[in-house]
């Protein structure tokens, strides 16, 4: 259908549309005018990633010149896939309406793992493999030696993409990560440059988040996109913890050992070229001297990791020249690399900020901040240099000078702890250095900087109002979406007692206790008799869910689950879960029903959707509050507080709420879909925790059902499971949850749709 | 005796049957009975025909045995001699007992074959009644090409039953019981210990090794029970134990399912991230899982009992489906075929295509035009788009052979004369004069009658061109087959109809007349043709 959002003529390319679609394109409309960020709930499964395809295309379209762009950031390849194809659905409804040939060039760009057609290099296993096999093949001084020594293997794909590849536009179409592939095949061109390529002329680029934020990765690739371009962040609830993983280092003793063998390589290396072709590093000083550290910038093959630290702190000067020459920046690795070790010989734990480091490092090996800051810089032209070709070897030394840079530039927002022992086994000395980020929006910063607009979205992000404090941004729209149901499709129930009214919690002081594991078994038991198909279950933690499961199958609730369901459980191996989801979804499929036992914050919990039989019922047992004992985390709290005025607990719990929600949201997916969430903790009813979930699963969470035994809530399952499985069809949805064009454009429902949206 | 060179298993004197006295022998293959004196048997039973025996209550004045045979009939044998009959017939049993099973097998599954066939179809148990049972042709004949054709071709599809999957608790369904004194009891049922095989391959395969060699039954499972293998959580009762392997296959097996990775790329894991951190990078430490000597004794106890779990699920799920799995497993050895792991990125699309599609779908959005529909299942597609083509015969027909044959057909011409009279009019398409004039008992004699001479033709015509001596007895024998099911079958049919109706049905009389001038011209043919060759 088309439709008018107040004034933009947008094609949607379905008959009926949702009133909270709409209403999150008239949101979205307004963001862009403004051209200001935004902040948008809307629950999963209604359709919000067709909703923001709809608009910003039509927008882009209206207004060519203002937004030339759309970034588009997932977290997973499925993600990203899926927006694709999405989008390919979009395009075809507009050739389709319009007639007109579209002229629209959008593409996913993905690691190398997932792009490379090279029949060697593919097969490898691991992304870090690929990258640096791929590194081997096409350096720019490798491809030189092949000028004099046609025997050094290059990859023909890359070849061939740059002897022609560039000269003509990727023709204008959709492009998927199997689409680049094949074209990549049909011309002979390297898939992964071509989409590198080509996202700096195309107008939708999908692709993950760390593309953008990582600024490792993120100045190699989206260093050059236009500043017209709006920015969508999909599934964005975790998106500070990827700001701050992008951000962190951490350095044990293994990556010292494996640091110093690179700096003997390195040692060998420069004393063969200097015995051999001394003008090379002659070459390399002139340079340095005259600051053209970036004379090769159009290689885009020779670097690994670009600077770790954003674009804005990079220093545009000469590189000091107490590191200039080879020898005397190998010295200067030495001697930090001696600092770090003797720092790690610690008994206790230490703590303390980057500039008393920084004091300290100078006071006792005289190196000084300036000369560490370019550690990065200097570490990469010395590696282009001595033409090493697989990079992916030199990854230690390398971590090392992204440290050195990191610590030596932030003086602000990082901690440095230093653990000589993990807490669990005090006995084995395995000292750890993490350098760790406790701002997420340092990363973040440039991109609110850059971009006219950016658009952080999820199914959850309640509480609205504290991304933006902990990003640091002044959003024009906050905005939370109810979903508009024509059926209570969803069934949030808080389990606070067992029948024996013993209080159930996963609260530390009653983890280890008998009689909650038991009644929380009998909830699991209970519920595997009465829900069709498939249930899946969370825990807090994965010990928590080992030692409930061992407890469980000493006290044989297992066994009797059995009868009922089969059990998978998510193990700490992917590829094993991997497995046992495959053969919980086959189970449900059958019909014979599973139970998948699983963690939150797992990567079960953030990447699968459970749809439709595949989970009818979600168990929360407990609280997933992060591990408050760790001392990144507690650093993190005192930094919020201290900075953004945030509480310690509030934003634990805000951060326990984001991932429950997460949980219990994988099962409801869409409208059509129904099924239980059951919070199985009496915490969950007190209303700081219940205000933060988001409002869609708030709204349907009764006074009567807060602090329910697991009888009644085997009795409330029951009867609503009995309702839904009642035929349900297109027409009971119509004009309350699914609209027509007609009822679309009356004065009631405009009014209605008005109250969809609640600005936060 | 008739052949000498069966091997003789066992000889009881003295047994009669049908009140003669004789001896009894139990050959290699089938048991026969001879009358006193002279020198052939009159009784001769393969044992793959023998369905059971069965014999007199031990306090009977009569020793008897009795073999029930598959086609009902039975057999009874009495041991005669006073003093030993007790003893003869127990040897004969013992023998038989060893001896029936084995042919049982074989002849089980062609039997249960050839009577599902008959049950799930009326019309060939008729037909099988009207021709066997009067004895026109003999079972073996009536079988000879339906079964042939039946084993060569894929399993109907009726024959396809659902299998009955295995409970996932079935381990827990064994509660051991206390037997009073120290002692547990396990009560096993077939279905348990089935359940057990289907789900461990593994345990399967021990027993076919140890039972009944070096372990009786009881022992094996006593042994089960008492495993590590059975309580592998608890404490280790000691390494030589026939199970320690099991666990150690189950495992191997285990990493083989994990190693064969997922076909739906939506749940793979290893997949999801795109882009992970490089080691060292991120806030979250790497695993220690490398090293287990961190792990306590009960994390890792945990550990396994967790696994435990996963592995027992995936074999009762693999135990329901074996069947399903066939083709999946076929499908995914083309994919595979091609080397590489990699390489198979050129069939892996399809699946993924699909399930993004599933995923990104709303079908509450979309207008309900297209209705669903069931996929058809197109055994061969090819045949399905291009329609039946004619089947090349695969032997080429030499020049000569054609022209000879169109010798004779010329002949033939020259002396052929349209017979007119007999030529049926094209409105009394059916030989029936009407249908309500005749009983429906007669005529459903007269359906069967009509089917079972089809039946009959058919088999007559299945030997033509007569070329090897086989067939060419076999169209001699067809032809008295013919012939006689006009004696037996036809002519008292015509003779009580024209007792019964006189006049009222010229049409079955002139049907049963072109049979006879039909079976004659067959005749005349066959000779021809024999000639030909």
């Amino acid at each position: 259908m088309k439709l008018n959002i107040e004034g933009l003529l947008v094609y949607f390319p379905y008959d009926y549309i949702y009133p909270e679609q709409y209403s999150y394109m008239l949101e979205l409309k307004r963001t862009l005018d403004a051209k200001g960020h935004g902040v948008l709930e809307m629950p999963s499964g209604t359709g919000k990633t067709i909703s923001l395809l709809s608009l910003i295309v039509a927008y882009q379209k209206a207004f060519p010149l203002d937004v030339t762009k759309l970034i588009y950031c997932s977290r997973t390849v499925p993600e990203i896939e899926k927006v694709v194809e999405e989008l390919r659905k979009l395009m075809e409804f507009y050739a389709k309406e319009t007639g007109e040939v579209n002229n629209f060039l959008a593409l996913a760009l993905s690691s190398r793992k997932n792009l490379c057609i090279h029949p060697e290099v593919s097969s490898l296993r691991f992304g870090k493999e690929v990258d640096g096999k791929c590194h081997s093949l096409t350096a720019s001084y490798i491809r030189a030696q092949r000028h004099s020594n046609p025997d050094q293997p290059v990859c023909r794909f890359y070849e061939e993409f740059d002897a022609v590849g560039r000269q003509v536009p990727l023709p204008a179409g959709i492009y998927n990560l199997d689409d680049l592939k094949d074209f990549g095949r049909r011309k002979g061109w390297c898939p992964y440059y071509l989409a590198r390529y080509s996202i700096l002329h195309a107008n939708i680029v999908v692709y993950s988040y760390h593309y953008l934020l990582d600024p490792k990765i993120a100045d190699l690739v989206s260093k050059e996109l236009a500043k017209k371009s709006v920015v969508v962040f999909d599934e964005a609830h975790n998106i500070d913890n990827v700001c701050i993983d992008s951000m962190s280092v951490n350095i044990t003793r293994r990556t010292l050992d494996r640091c110093q063998g690179n700096v003997e390589t390195l040692q060998h290396t420069i004393q063969k070229i200097k015995d051999t072709d001394a003008a090379k590093l002659r070459e390399e000083y002139r340079r340095l001297v005259e600051g053209l550290k970036e004379a090769n910038i159009a290689r885009e093959t020779d670097v690994y990791l670009a600077n770790p630290v954003l674009p804005d702190e990079i220093l545009q000067e000469a590189v000091p020249g107490s590191i200039r020459t080879a020898e005397h920046f190998l010295g200067f690795l030495r001697r930090f690399l001696e600092y770090l070790k003797s720092r790690l010989r610690v008994h206790h734990v230490v703590q303390e900020s980057a500039p008393q480091f920084l004091k300290d490092i100078f006071e006792k090996v005289c190196i000084d901040r300036k000369p560490l800051r370019f550690c990065a810089e200097r570490l990469q032209s010395l590696l282009r240099t001595l033409e090493i070709a697989d990079i992916a070897d030199f990854s230690a030394v390398t971590l090392i000078a992204n440290f050195a840079t990191l610590v030596s530039t932030y003086s602000l927002g990082f901690t440095i702890i230093i653990e000589p022992f993990d807490d669990r086994t005090p006995t084995i000395a395995n000292p750890v250095l993490h350098f760790s980020c406790m701002d997420p929006s340092i990363a973040i910063k440039p991109v609110f900087q850059r971009f006219q607009s950016v658009v952080i979205t999820s199914g959850t992000l309640s509480p609205l109002d504290i991304y933006p404090k902990i990003l640091d941004f002044r959003p024009v729209t906050m905005a939370s979406f109810t979903m508009t149901l024509a059926r209570t499709c969803l069934c949030p129930l808080i389990v606070g007692r067992g029948n024996d009214q013993v209080a159930l919690s996963s609260k530390f002081e009653t983890r280890e206790d008998f009689a909650v594991i038991r009644n929380y078994g009998n909830l699991l038991l209970e519920m595997s008799a009465i829900v069709p198909d498939g249930i899946v279950a969370f825990f807090t933690s994965y010990v928590y869910m080992e030692n409930i499961v061992a407890s469980w199958y000493e006290q044989g609730i297992l066994e009797n689950i059995q009868r009922n369901k089969l059990i998978f459980i998510e193990t700490q191996d992917a590829a094993e879960t991997s497995m046992a989801l495959e053969k919980y979804q086959e189970a449900c499929e059958n019909g014979r029903g599973a139970i998948l036992l699983s963690v939150a914050r797992g990567k079960v919990s953030e990447g699968i959707d459970f749809v439709h039989h595949f989970g009818r019922a979600v168990i929360m047992f407990g609280v997933p509050y992060v591990y408050t004992q760790s001392r990144i985390l507690k650093a993190r709290l005192e930094y919020l507080r201290d900075q953004f005025q945030i509480r310690e607990n509030d934003f634990l719990t805000f951060d326990a709420m984001r991932h429950a929600a997460q949980c219990v949201g994988r099962a409801i997916r869409g409208k059509t879909d129904y099924g239980l969430m059951i919070f199985a903790d009496k915490r969950y009813a007190r209303a700081d925790k219940r205000g933060k979930l988001p409002r869609w699963i708030q709204e349907h969470i009764s006074d009567g059902s807060l602090n329910l035994t697991v009888d009644e809530t085997v009795q409330l399952s029951k009867h609503f499971l009995r309702q839904m499985a009642q035929p349900f069809r297109q027409e009971d949805q119509l004009g309350l949850s699914l609209l027509t064009l007609e009822q679309l454009q009356s004065e009631d429902m405009l009014k209605k749709i008005a109250q969809i949206a609640h600005q936060a | 005796m008739a052949s000498l060179s069966e091997e003789v298993l066992l000889v009881v004197k003295k047994v009669r049957q049908r009140k003669q006295d004789g001896t009894l022998y139990l050959m290699a293959e089938r048991i026969a009975w001879g009358p006193e004196g002279k020198d052939r048997f009159t009784v001769s039973h393969p044992y793959s025909d023998i369905r059971c025996q069965k014999i007199s209550p031990d306090g009977k004045a009569k020793v008897q045995l009795q073999l029930v045979l598959h086609t009902g009939e039975s057999t009874t044998f009495h041991f005669a001699n006073e003093s030993t009959a007790l003893k003869d017939r127990e040897a004969a049993k013992e023998l038989l007992q060893q001896l029936l099973p084995k042919f049982k097998k074989k002849a089980n599954k062609e039997l249960e074959e050839k009577n599902r066939m008959l049950q799930e179809d009326p019309v060939l148990f008729q037909l099988y009644k009207d021709l066997v049972v009067s004895q026109v042709i003999s079972a073996e004949e009536f079988w000879a090409n339906r079964l042939g054709g039946l084993n060569n071709s894929e399993p109907a599809p009726y024959s396809n039953k659902q299998e009955v999957g295995i409970s996932g608790a079935f381990l827990a369904d064994i509660r051991p019981q206390t037997d009073g004194c120290n002692g547990l009891r396990y009560n096993l049922t077939t279905d348990i210990i089935e359940s057990i095989f289907r789900t461990y391959p593994a345990v399967k395969q021990k027993y076919s090794e140890n039972v009944p060699h070096s372990l009786t039954e009881k022992e094996f499972w006593t042994r089960f029970f008492q495993s590590h293998y059975f309580h592998r959580d608890r404490i280790n009762t000691g390494t030589q134990d026939i199970f320690s392997e099991c666990a150690k296959q189950d495992e191997k097996g285990l990493m083989s399912l994990v190693n064969k990775g997922v076909k739906n790329p939506l749940v793979d894991l290893l997949s999801l991230e795109d882009k992970t951190l490089d080691e060292g990078y991120g806030l979250k430490q790497a695993l220690p899982s490398t090293s287990n000597t961190n792990k306590t004794v009960k994390e890792s106890s945990n550990a396994a009992i967790i696994k435990r779990f996963n592995h027992h699920s995936a074999m009762v799920l693999a135990a329901g489906s074996r069947k399903n799995e066939v083709p999946a497993d076929q499908a995914s050895e083309t994919s595979s075929t091609d080397g590489n792991s990699r390489d198979s990125d050129f069939f892996q699309p399809p699946v993924k295509k699909v399930k993004l599609q599933e995923a990104i779908e709303y079908e509450d959005l979309q207008r309900e035009s297209k209705q669903k529909t069931v996929a058809l299942n197109l055994k061969k597609s090819d045949r399905y788009a291009h329609g039946p083509v004619p089947l090349q015969s695969q032997k080429y027909t030499t020049s000569q052979d054609i022209i000879n044959a169109v010798n004779c057909i010329q002949q033939e011409m020259a002396h052929y004369k349209p017979n007119l009279t007999q030529v049926r009019e094209q409105n009394s398409n059916t030989f029936l004069p009407s249908t309500e004039m005749v009983p429906s008992d007669i005529q459903g004699e007269l359906k069967h009658l009509y089917v079972a001479a089809g039946e009959l033709l058919r088999h007559f015509w299945s030997c033509f061109p007569v070329n090897t001596s086989f067939l060419e007895d076999k169209v001699i024998k067809m032809k008295s087959n013919l012939e006689r099911f006009q004696m037996t079958k036809l002519s008292p049919f015509k003779e009580k109809l024209q007792r019964q109706y006189l006049g009222t049905n010229v049409s079955i009389n002139r049907w049963a007349d072109d049979f006879t001038t039909g079976l004659l011209f067959f005749h005349y043919m066959s000779v021809l043709k024999t000639e030909i060759k």
